[in-house]
């Protein structure tokens, strides 16, 4: 009896859970031209008008370069700086590992009033120098912790090894560490590239027409109307995160990788 | 210029912060196709020795010489070097033959002779058909067959081995070591390998270094360190003794408290204090006669080749192996005696009174 009582319980909690989800994707396929719900009829209209509108799919095609870009520079950051935190002892180790992980403690709203204030005097306000760099500023800290995972996982011994059968310092690092801290790499880049590719809150600081990326239209184009593309917009945004976590588990296991 | 191959001059290692060092002013030389064992409780600093002479831990002072030259100032990976490691340490992402190639691929070794010179070294450690498995799916033995295979397929100045047998079961390790040892001998390869393990030090090498805390007690044949220890912990860490101690009352005689006379091969002057000792397996069952001692038997266990008994002989214990045989054994409780030759008997050291 409790059994079954425990059961509906955590089936309401995944209803909770799951239900703003469910409804954006219901609302999603509606005619009318407001938000409500339950829908009064379906169709794949909204849809149809998402693609067609040159506003998005630039953005879309904006946000994708930058979540790239990200992804690579915050991977190859998050490298150098984890090398830098487990192999080596230095004197303000402890502060420098604050500092990397301090993001994660402040609001995305005060780092974005940061961030705004340093970028604009140096003019990279609503440039890709700008927005990447911003993005990097919350990325890095994902990139840094994976990474610095699997590094703490490599044996030692297996680089000394090489070290003694011949290979130089890089050589090492090249054809030993490297491939060993590969699904760290991988969940690390994954992870900022989603994240650069959500991002809202700080973006909005940071651009306005010339690089705005996705997120940012939706909320410029939802000052001015809510309808059921907005709705379809954030579906087609949940679909390219839900792709690129398969693919990642699909090629290397995602639970490997974190 | 040395007639040795390998030359380790007052090697010293003292960590940050250490009190004590953990290598003192440690010598030893080989000359080429020797193999050593660096022999000692944990923490003894052998494996410090090792990994200093890889070039893997800077040395605090000291020298070593490879064919004459001066390495330690040489970074690791010029050192031509080949090493195996207790756990291995197999790259955990290549083939079993990817990793044998590992060392020829650094050395910029062609492609068209890489492949042959590893299966060579393959097929000497018997993995000759088992070169495109993943390392993780080799066994225990295995994975040291293809450690051996990796650090010998580059033709090394020097062999180390830190270990080899300890991750091994019993039946495997005895089968390991002669292995090793063929390999050694065949390829001529001069080599110095670590252990705890005095039966490993003493059928392995040609010769082995005994240390305690640091510092070399003994170095010499098997031979050598067994029959003739430099002092007790020699005589203690290999091998078990009765030590005995007492006073020079004749030549060739001393008197033993709480034994009686005991009659020894080995010159020492009348009236001096010597410590001796006698191995377990040295007694003998015998007549009440000279060098002799009857007791009482104490404990006892029967271990198939050989019967361990100790007596009590006036409040002192004396410990026998000895040879069993189909007829009666001495049971506990007994009164037996015990005798030993005056050459089986271990002269260690002598002071004067």
């Amino acid at each position: 009896m409790s059994r079954t009582l425990w059961h509906f319980l955590i089936a309401l909690l995944y209803l909770f859970l799951l239900a703003p989800i469910l409804v954006v994707v219901i609302v999603s396929f509606d005619t009318r031209q407001y938000l409500a719900f339950p829908p009064e009829s379906l169709s794949f209209g909204s849809y149809a008008k998402v693609f067609a509108n040159q506003t998005f799919i630039s953005a879309f095609g904006r946000s994708v370069m930058i979540g790239l870009a990200v992804g690579l520079a915050a991977v190859v950051i998050g490298t150098l700086l984890s090398m830098a935190l487990v192999r080596y002892r230095f004197r303000g180790r402890e502060g420098v590992n604050f500092l990397i992980l301090a993001p994660f403690l402040v609001p995305h709203i005060v780092l974005a009033v940061g961030i705004m204030l340093v970028l604009a005097p140096m003019q990279l306000l609503d440039s890709y120098t700008g927005i990447i760099l911003a993005h990097l500023g919350i990325t890095v800290p994902y990139t840094v912790r994976t990474i610095t995972m699997s590094l703490m996982s490599v044996d030692r011994r297996v680089e000394e090894a090489a070290m003694v059968h011949g290979a130089t310092p890089f050589a090492v690092f090249r054809r030993i560490t490297l491939p060993l801290i590969a699904p760290g790499l991988i969940a690390g880049g994954v992870i900022a590239f989603l994240i650069s590719f959500d991002e809202a809150t700080i973006s909005l600081f940071i651009v306005s027409v010339k690089v705005s990326t996705l997120p940012t239209e939706i909320y410029n184009y939802l000052e001015v109307s809510t309808d059921p593309q907005i709705a379809a917009l954030s579906v087609l945004l949940i679909a390219v995160s839900i792709v690129v976590v398969i693919a990642v588990e699909k090629l290397i296991g995602l639970r490997r990788a974190l | 210029m040395s007639e040795h191959h390998v030359v380790v001059e007052n090697l010293v290692k003292t960590y940050p912060g250490a009190a004590t060092p953990s290598v003192d002013h440690v010598s030893f030389a080989l000359p080429k196709g020797e193999m050593l064992a660096l022999l000692g409780p944990s923490g003894c600093g052998k494996t410090t020795i090792l990994r200093m002479i890889a070039g893997l831990i800077e040395p605090t002072s000291g020298a070593i010489q490879l064919n004459g030259r001066e390495i330690s100032q040489t970074p690791v990976h010029k050192r031509n070097m080949g090493m195996v490691f207790q756990a291995y340490a197999l790259f955990p992402h290549m083939t079993v033959a990817g990793n044998v190639a590992f060392g020829l691929e650094m050395r910029g070794v062609p492609n068209s002779e890489r492949g042959p010179k590893v299966q060579r070294a393959l097929d000497m450690v018997k993995l000759g058909h088992l070169g495109d498995r993943r390392v993780t799916q080799l066994s225990g033995g295995q994975q040291q067959r293809c450690a051996i295979a990796r650090s010998l397929v580059i033709e090394p100045e020097l062999l180390l081995l830190d270990e080899p047998l300890s991750n091994l079961d019993a039946k495997l390790r005895d089968e390991m070591r002669d292995e090793i040892r063929e390999i050694q001998s065949r390829t001529g390869v001069t080599a110095i390998f670590v252990t705890h393990d005095q039966d490993e030090a003493l059928s392995m090498a040609d010769r082995l270094a005994v240390m305690s805390a640091g510092r070399i007690e003994q170095i010499g044949t098997p031979r050598e360190i067994f029959d003739a220890p430099a002092n007790e912990f020699v005589a203690g860490f290999i091998g078990a003794g009765n030590f005995l101690s007492g006073r020079v009352t004749a030549p060739g005689q001393a008197e033993i408290e709480g034994l009686g006379p005991l009659r020894f091969a080995a010159p020492a002057s009348v009236g001096s204090r010597v410590q001796l000792m006698v191995r377990p397996h040295r007694f003998k069952l015998a007549a009440p006669g000279p060098n002799a001692f009857t007791g009482q038997v104490e404990s006892l266990v029967y271990r198939g080749q050989i019967l361990t008994l100790a007596i009590t002989v006036g409040g002192r214990r004396l410990t026998a192996d000895l040879h069993t045989h189909a007829g009666t054994l001495p049971a506990k409780g007994d009164t037996v005696t015990l005798a030993v030759a005056p050459g089986d008997v271990t002269f260690l050291s002598e002071a004067a009174a």
